[in-house]
């Protein structure tokens, strides 16, 4: 089993870029959430990398739709990337179910979840 | 009403402190199901998602003042289900559980259109049990055509 952690990088351009790796649930969404939390607080726009994750459950969807009311509130860019080939298919059908690719936006290649994040609206 | 798995084929008994890391233990442990079975990833992966759902309502309400077991039964029912239970020794379903999180919410949401068939049963002091059923051969266009 892939090991689970959760990590940041930074684009070029200033995004930020959380990885999650492994599985993830209720165990990790308080981490998740808290680590989301003080990235929208820096006013930084945010992807979430979930091409390494192996399964997501509904408490870290809670979460990453808390992280994305809270960045468009504040006018932040907030994508997920899910990779055209999952090697895991549950993070895909997570979403798929609970119809969450229209309201995300979901992206498929980083190059296009970076390009998404800096195009939306930022500040006021 | 759980049932009594003396049919042939991989069966599970868990039980496990109810605590939020058990719950990937849970979903390991179905992986080994899953092999038994021959199951398709696909299928496999519907079960993990409305278990780990089921688990984690355990996790999350069953004892709100103590620690408790998280208790799971899986076996097959002939060669078409799998059937899983997923019990606690809580204080069963209250109506201060419903408010507190919204997250139950989508988690039963997400059980009842993963599986067949569910039952969920508590009674009061006694614990819940939610029995889920999931065709081991599901048609995969059915899959597709089941959000919520």
């Amino acid at each position: 089993m892939k090991e689970t952690g959760i990590s940041l990088e930074r684009s070029e351009t200033g995004v930020a870029v959380v990885v999650l790796e492994g599985d993830h649930d209720l165990s990790t969404a308080a981490a998740l959430r808290s680590r989301l939390e003080s990235l929208i607080a820096e006013g930084v726009p945010v992807v979430v990398d979930l091409t390494p994750t192996t399964f997501i459950d509904s408490a870290i969807l809670d979460a990453l739709l808390g992280a994305l009311r809270r960045a468009r509130g504040q006018g932040l860019g907030f994508a997920a990337l899910i990779g055209e080939q999952a090697a895991e298919p549950a993070v895909r059908r997570i979403f798929e179910l609970t119809q969450l690719v229209p309201l995300f936006p979901v992206l498929s290649s980083r190059s296009e979840a970076l390009a998404a994040v800096l195009a939306e609206p930022e500040g006021r | 009403m759980s049932g009594d798995p003396s049919g042939a084929g991989p069966s599970l008994r868990l039980r496990l402190p109810a605590r939020a890391e058990n719950v990937a233990v849970v979903r390991q442990a179905l992986n080994g199901v899953a092999e038994g079975l021959a199951l398709e990833a696909f299928t496999l992966t519907d079960i993990k998602i409305a278990v780990s759902e089921a688990c984690t309502n355990v996790v999350l309400h069953a004892y709100p003042d103590r620690e408790g077991p998280l208790l799971v039964d899986a076996w097959a029912d002939g060669a078409e289900e799998l059937v899983v239970v997923v019990r606690d020794q809580g204080s069963g379903f209250t109506p201060a559980a419903r408010t507190e999180s919204a997250g139950l919410g989508l988690g039963l949401a997400l059980i009842a259109s993963l599986s067949k068939e569910v039952q969920i049963g508590s009674e009061p002091g006694d614990g819940t049990e939610v029995k889920m059923r999931f065709r081991l051969d599901p048609d995969r266009e059915d899959l597709e055509l089941s959000p919520l």
